[in-house]
């Protein structure tokens, strides 16, 4: 680890910190810290358009710097800028800026824990662009690696968390993103939720059952409570936006306290957050009823999320069936 | 601290050093990177005693030049260019290859934050300079950035990609040396994979490019010169190499990774301390 990586540090700047945290949308996040830190700099490898990354490009082009269509190259100069001490930002889609670039971020990322982070927009079925642009393994690659860090926040309500988290840690971070790109706009009185790395939320109680989610399918995981409370069942669903480090404390309670554990992810049951958490409670001593909710080891297909949601069984109603199943 | 602090005599006589040293890190261990060792010696003699700025007691010193080895298994010159140059204690080349040392087969980062960067996964070592050239850049840092490259690397395709950035953002404050010395695993470069013209298509992408004979010490300081000169353009040289040079017996040979017997590294070490005496 080279001594000018190290000495450089995060934003820490209090007033900007809280424009960070209450952005709606990684874009605002991303050119809010920009402003505070000089050392900030975007790297685009084309669209900066899905990625909210023209907010950065148009206020402040001089640390902008548009790589084209080239991941792995922006990977290495993402590298070789955070050994100089710049904080780099890399952004494309969640599959190019994972799978196909897993062995630039394992040497010059991962390896010498560069103080970068990797911006991923599209995660898992969230897309109606087909199997080239879905990312079901990106958590499990990303987890995989030494010194790697990854935040997956729930939403808009969660974005300045993730950025603020990300930007905290000094080394690399994964971001898994969902593209508002074309969404309707965020919803700005749904209240704001916290993010710290290494720490799961509960964010709605329940005695019988707990849900963990990440993502997209912690909103799914609140419609399932709701399903199940009109069957008599009081599930707990807990946000794990943070997927590495994982809460495993938190994984170990509610497995000795919950008579059901069922995990939800937009990604495959191989190596996501599902799995993190059933290699969790295979080194604890509990033992609860658990079932997992993802795509179940296929390729999908292009799509409306609410339609691949059902057709892969991710739906609301798929992760009710399955706790019922086990509670009974 | 500062560049061109020797003649080019002086220069020849500081590859000549290297070069025993290669040959003894290796016999020694009995296993690395000969051939391409003697071959690249020049080039490092060049580098590390005339081109780079850099501090020995200071070795992350902001803003030194950088020097990325990204053919990072021909480390038998490099560690030996690093040593004599002061930059790591010359002992602990007695343990190059060796279990436990960070002196590895493949340069990594464990040696200290003078390896730049970890390059053995081919093709990479541009794309980090060319990080390290924006960033330098933009903080007004006047520091230079090298790196090295093999021919066989150019194979890559992610080298491309990194040329054509290079070019596009006219990083006049990078050069990068191939050093040509038409071995790759597989045997002879241009039967693996036919790459002439290499300076046609750099240029193309919008480099400076020159080919010079890489053995030679007048036209390796020369070369460094021009791409330090050079304004708005990246800078290549292609350094035309012989396996073995400086080691008549060993010289022309293409063995990827070679083993040298007791025998023959003291009639090398003979040739090589006989020249210098």
């Amino acid at each position: 680890m080279s001594g000018n990586i190290a000495t450089v540090g995060g934003f820490k700047d209090q007033r900007y910190r809280d424009e960070v945290l209450s952005a709606r949308s990684y874009g605002q996040a991303l050119l809010a810290a920009a402003k505070a830190n000089d050392r900030i700099v975007c790297l685009g490898a084309d669209l900066s358009q899905p990625t909210e990354t023209y907010l950065f490009r148009d206020e402040l082009p001089d640390r902008f710097f548009m790589l084209g269509i080239q991941e792995a190259n922006m990977i290495g100069v993402a590298g070789g800028m955070a050994r100089c001490g710049d904080i780099p930002f890399a952004h494309s889609f969640c599959v190019f800026i994972t799978r196909r670039v897993y062995d630039q971020i394992a040497m010059q990322l991962a390896y010498p824990n560069a103080n970068a982070k990797i911006v991923g927009f599209i995660p898992g079925l969230t897309t109606e662009l087909g199997v080239s642009h879905q990312a079901i393994d990106d958590i499990a690659l990303m987890r995989a690696l030494p010194n790697m860090t990854v935040f997956e926040p729930s939403g808009p309500e969660q974005v300045g968390a993730a950025f603020q988290a990300a930007l905290d840690h000094e080394g690399p971070v994964y971001l898994r993103l969902s593209m508002m790109y074309g969404a309707p706009a965020p919803d700005e009185s749904t209240p704001l939720v916290p993010l710290r790395r290494g720490k799961g939320l509960i964010i709605a109680e329940g005695a019988d059952a707990a849900i963990i989610a990440s993502g997209i399918m912690v909103s799914e995981a609140l419609k399932a409570r709701a399903l199940l409370a009109e069957r008599g069942i009081s599930a707990a669903v807990a946000n794990f936006a943070s997927l590495k480090p994982l809460d495993s404390a938190l994984v170990e309670e509610l497995a000795r306290t919950r008579r059901v554990l069922v995990t939800a992810e937009n990604h495959s049951v191989i190596g996501g957050l599902g799995a993190a958490v059933a290699e969790t409670i295979a080194l604890s001593n509990t033992r609860p009823r658990f079932g997992m909710i993802g795509v179940k080891d296929v390729f999908a297909e292009g799509g409306s999320t609410p339609f691949l949601l059902q057709r892969y069984g991710l739906a609301a109603s798929d992760i009710a069936r399955k706790v019922e199943e086990l509670h009974r | 601290m500062s560049r061109n602090t020797y003649t080019v005599p002086q220069l020849e006589e500081r590859a000549r050093r290297l070069r025993q040293h290669v040959v003894r890190m290796v016999a020694r261990g009995g296993i690395g990177y000969l051939l391409q060792g003697l071959g690249a010696a020049d080039i490092f003699a060049a580098l590390y005693f005339s081109e780079l700025r850099l501090r020995e007691h200071e070795p992350d010193w902001v803003a030194r030049d950088r020097c990325l080895l990204s053919t990072a298994h021909n480390t038998a010159i490099f560690y030996a260019a690093l040593a004599e140059r002061g930059l790591m204690p010359a002992a602990l080349l007695n343990t190059y290859t060796a279990d436990g040392s960070v002196l590895e087969i493949n340069a990594s980062e464990r040696v200290g934050t003078i390896v730049e960067a970890t390059c053995g996964s081919l093709g990479q070592g541009l794309s980090v300079a060319v990080g390290m050239a924006l960033s330098l850049r933009r903080q007004g840092l006047e520091s230079r950035v090298y790196v090295i490259l093999g021919d066989g690397e150019l194979q890559e395709g992610q080298v491309w990609e990194a040329a054509l950035s290079a070019g596009g953002f006219k990083l006049d404050n990078l050069c990068m040396i191939i050093d040509r010395n038409r071995m790759q695993v597989e045997g002879h470069t241009d039967k693996v994979v036919d790459m002439d013209p290499i300076t046609g298509k750099f240029e193309a992408f919008g480099w400076e490019a020159t080919q010079i004979n890489g053995n030679n010490m007048a036209e390796l300081t020369a070369s460094l010169e021009r791409a330090r000169r050079a304004k708005g353009k990246p800078s290549l040289v292609v350094a035309n190499t012989l396996t073995g040079s400086g080691v008549p017996f060993l010289e022309g040979q293409l063995n990827h990774l070679t083993f040298i017997s007791k025998d023959d590294a003291a009639r090398a070490l003979d040739i090589l301390e006989g020249v210098a005496a």
